[in-house]
């Protein structure tokens, strides 16, 4: 499948990358000379320099053979037009970054019906969207929504007493019958990641990866050793667009929120699209200043600046002041896997959320989602199954699956269904698979 | 700054009070009081003066916004001056200071009069009353911007400069149209008032003065005793209609066109929740006292005083000041509010208090966070800083001129509780006040210096202060050119 990728600055780089991972036949387009010989370089990609919304630059990417464009410079209008001239030469699928919020309207000219863009997305909302998650359910490090939202997949750590501490997977499938609907999907200790299974144990101190419907979350900490946990207050340090969207989520869930950056002209910015959130002009660094507004008492703190550097900083200095649940973004790739080592609860990596944005919704081939869980090296893809898979048509039991993959979750329309062992695999379930990468070409065979 | 643009414009503006002269001296010669000959006389200078000085200055540019004040203030002096020729010339007044003030108190829509027997002055005199009220409630220069588009891109500074509240609302993309709007609203609504007057049992003659009077949030009556004398019926449509006066006109207008977007208008709620709940304390006072007239007019006097000084109509229905203290002082409390932006009352408009009780809000809120950048909102919508500061500068210069104007009135020899009353009233428009201006008292005993100090804090009051003040600061005659 040929895609055409327009951008090749952050999310344009990483986007092609994954898609060119997955076996996808990528064309980056950009008109930054740099831009484009790094993607040259780093890539298994064919380059194009050029404005990506001509249409005679799109013509020599072949664009008559492409069967989806995604155009995702950092700027709206050429996004727009890259669309626009790809749906009139004939690709069939669009996806267009936008993110300035006055296109978003309910009834904007850009939906799919009136102006044939197939997917928009905004990337600082998507961040934000991750974020918050990351906020509401304070003991996850991580999560990713599959199925518009009805299937999550979450990270976090076993604390020392957890129920489910000491236990192997089948006892727990045993004992909680009824109660644990979770796949156990991957179990990190001491820096290694393993596909559990039946009878591997969880210990105290693991990172635990868990697929289920997103209803049955909320059960999930207490089994890890958490005490109940309400988002009450929230401090985010940096008016970024994706803080300002962060607040706006907050302010809509009726959280209480404070906002604060250096620039004067955006706090008056801030104060003026965030009526209930308290604004102040101040440093992310300044300890003194988030100490008086009571740094200390906030059940979140997120540090959201435009800089790495001052992020972690700044997370570093509300979790020794005593925030409970400390979240930074990270846009430097390098850095993502310092984020434990110094001590912040976890990041989220603005670059890595827009890709994670597009892929979710895109379907491509029998792929449709895939969350890339970076920091443990690991996936969560979701499959169709094909009409004549070699999976189809079997209990589960008797597939030679590769033991670096499992199975997490199947979605026959309206229903979730958590595998076992009896269960068989019907031509268009959606399956969730969680797998290392080494595995994922193996499994991909048996679904096609 | 072109004095021949301000005569041109002024002048021509007279013309249109000629006019109404007329038709008050036609009415009068029916009536056949014998004063109707005053009224042709008196439209007869206030014609030929208006209209030679209109074909003397005749210009072709337009109207700059420093000229756009001066051109404000001195069409509500000159409306006001030949407004009192009628007074003068019937022989009801002698003294010119007098007749001045009567007239200025009328078009300012105070309300404030120095006749004591009212009764006994003839109808057409009566009409003029109601008239020069119903003609300043939407503003004389609105009036004239909505039958004659001469005025061009300059009305737009016109407009601003006479119209009630801090930012008027355009409700049509033209000016002229906008103006037009506004006073078929108003046109429409004193119709309604007449009628429903009719219906409950008045005259003719006194449905038209009090609908004139009513929905300009005028005050002067027919009778000496204002509304005390008058039927439940009537008193409870003054009290609607005081109430609909004070309200945003664009406000209306939308309702008109079948839009009811009353409760969505942040001002609205809150101008509306001030008059309940102050009517209730009022009410709730009253009837604890002991109330002489039962619990039924006690709750009708209290809603109606309330409204009348809220609004700024200034009608009486009960001698408020013989109520306990605590609701003297909510009534005193209402002088300073006003009605809302947009409306044809005067005070300080219930959207700057509005805006100044947030502020206040937001300093507070600043002493616990030193840091807070705060924004205040009307109707959701951020209030830029600079449009708030100069809200709350304006009420800051509204109070301080309350206060010279009760200096100076005290300088007169009047008592000081008195000369705070006057002034209070007068620079809100509202009428009566308090001690020896009080509900059953008029302004006849005030000397001359009294009755000028007055009629300047009237028109300035009128006029928001800025447009008349302005005329006083060096800087706005700088670039003035000779008068050619």
């Amino acid at each position: 499948m040929r895609v055409i990728v327009v951008g090749a600055g952050e999310v344009g780089f990483h986007l092609a990358q994954r898609l060119s991972e997955e076996h996808q036949d990528v064309v980056v387009i950009d008109s930054d000379p740099e831009q484009v010989e790094h993607a040259a370089q780093q890539l298994d990609v064919q380059t194009i320099m050029g404005n990506g919304a001509s249409i005679s630059v799109l013509k020599q990417a072949s664009v008559k053979t492409a069967s989806m464009l995604m155009a995702v410079t950092s700027r709206d209008e050429v996004n727009l037009v890259a669309c626009l001239a790809a749906k009139r030469l004939g690709v069939s699928y669009t996806v267009a970054r936008i993110s300035n919020p006055d296109y978003y309207e309910p009834d904007s000219v850009l939906s799919r019906e009136q102006m044939g863009i197939d997917l928009v997305v905004n990337p600082e909302r998507e961040c934000a969207r991750e974020t918050f998650l990351l906020l509401k359910n304070a003991a996850f490090t991580q999560v990713a929504e599959f199925a518009d939202g009805r299937v999550q997949l979450v990270g976090l750590k076993v604390l020392e007493g957890a129920p489910v501490a000491g236990r192997t997977i089948r006892d727990l499938r045993e004992e909680f019958e009824g109660g644990y609907h979770y796949v156990t999907a991957a179990i990190v200790r001491d820096g290694k990641t393993t596909i559990p299974k039946p009878d591997s144990t969880i210990e105290a101190g693991d990172l635990i990866y868990l697929l289920a419907p997103t209803s049955e979350m909320g059960a999930v900490p207490p089994l890890a050793g958490y005490d109940r946990f309400e988002l009450k207050r929230v401090m985010i340090a940096g008016g970024s667009p994706e803080g300002q969207y962060i607040a706006e989520l907050l302010e809509e869930h009726g959280v209480d929120c404070t906002i604060l950056d250096r620039d004067r002209r955006r706090c008056v910015e801030l104060a003026e699209q965030l009526p209930r959130s308290l604004v102040l002009h101040a440093d992310a660094t300044d300890l003194e200043l988030l100490e008086m507004e009571g740094v200390s008492g906030v059940d979140g703190f997120v540090a959201s600046t435009g800089n790495d550097e001052t992020n972690l900083l700044s997370s570093l200095l509300a979790k020794e002041a005593g925030a409970r649940k400390v979240l930074s973004l990270v846009h430097k790739f390098e850095y993502l896997k310092l984020v434990p080592a110094v001590g912040v609860d976890t990041s989220v990596s603005p670059r890595i959320s827009a890709v994670n944005a597009i892929l979710r919704r895109v379907r491509r081939g029998r792929v449709m989602t895939v969350a890339s869980l970076s920091r443990i090296g690991a996936e969560a893809i979701e499959f169709v199954v094909g009409p004549s898979a070699p999976i189809a048509g079997k209990a589960l039991r008797d597939v030679a699956f590769p033991k670096e993959g499992v199975i997490g979750t199947i979605l026959r329309g309206e229903e979730i269904i958590l595998p076992r062992g009896a269960d068989v695999l019907l031509p268009g379930d959606d399956v969730i698979v969680f797998a290392m990468p080494e595995a994922i070409s193996e499994i991909e065979a048996l679904f096609d | 700054m072109s004095l021949r643009k301000v005569a041109n414009v002024v002048g021509l503006l007279e013309v249109f009070i000629a006019i109404s002269m007329l038709a008050t001296g036609l009415v009068a010669l029916g009536y056949g009081d014998g004063d109707a000959s005053a009224f042709f006389l008196a439209a007869a200078i206030t014609f030929l003066t208006g209209w030679a000085t209109y074909l003397a200055t005749r210009f072709d540019d337009d109207v700059t916004a420093r000229e756009g004040f001066a051109i404000v203030t001195m069409a509500w002096v000159a409306t006001a001056s030949f407004g009192a020729l009628p007074y003068l010339l019937s022989g009801v007044l002698d003294s010119p200071v007098a007749a001045v003030f009567e007239a200025m108190s009328g078009f300012t829509t105070t309300g404030a009069t120095v006749f004591s027997d009212i009764e006994s002055l003839p109808h057409g005199i009566l009409l003029w009353r109601s008239m020069t009220h119903w003609i300043g409630g939407m503003g004389i220069i609105v009036l004239v911007i909505a039958v004659l588009p001469y005025l061009g891109v300059g009305g737009m500074q016109l407009f601003r400069a006479e119209v009630p509240g801090p930012t008027p609302e355009r409700l049509r993309p033209r000016i002229t149209q906008t103006a037009k709007l506004l006073w078929l609203v108003y046109f429409g609504l004193t119709a309604v008032l007449a009628l429903l007057y009719g219906l409950g049992g008045m005259g003719v003659f006194d449905a038209i003065n009090h609908s004139f009077s009513t929905l300009a949030t005028g005050g002067f009556s027919t009778r000496n005793s204002s509304m005390a004398e008058m039927s439940p019926f009537i008193q409870w449509v003054t009290i609607l209609f005081m109430y609909l006066a004070g309200v945003n006109y664009a406000l209306h207008f939308r309702a008109a066109t079948g839009r009811l977007v009353y409760l969505r208008d942040e001002e609205w709620r809150f101008f509306t929740t001030v008059l309940v709940v102050s009517a209730i304390v009022v009410t709730a006072l009253n009837l604890i006292a002991g109330s002489s007239s039962g619990p039924q007019s006690a709750v009708r006097d209290g809603l109606f005083q309330v409204l009348a000084i809220t609004t700024t109509t200034g009608y009486v229905s009960a001698d408020y000041e013989q109520w306990v203290p605590g609701a003297r002082m909510v009534l005193f409390a209402l002088f300073f509010v006003g009605g809302m932006a947009g409306s044809t009352s005067g005070g300080v408009k219930a959207l700057r208090v509005m805006v100044l009780l947030k502020a206040v809000g937001n300093e507070l809120r600043r002493h616990l966070h030193p840091r807070a950048v705060l924004v205040s909102r009307v109707n959701d919508k951020p209030l830029k800083a600079e449009v708030a500061a100069r809200i709350v500068g304006f009420v800051i210069l509204y109070l301080l001129l309350c206060l010279a104007g009760a200096l100076a009135l005290a300088l007169t020899g009047i008592d000081p509780l008195t000369a705070i009353g006057g002034s209070i009233a007068s620079v809100g428009n509202v009428g009566p006040a308090f001690a020896g201006l009080g509900p059953t008292d008029n302004y006849g005993w005030m000397s001359s210096q009294g009755l000028f100090v007055l009629t300047f804090l009237m028109l300035v009051g009128r006029l928001e202060i800025y447009t008349v003040l302005l005329l006083f600061h060096p800087e706005l005659w700088k670039s003035r050119r000779a008068f050619h």
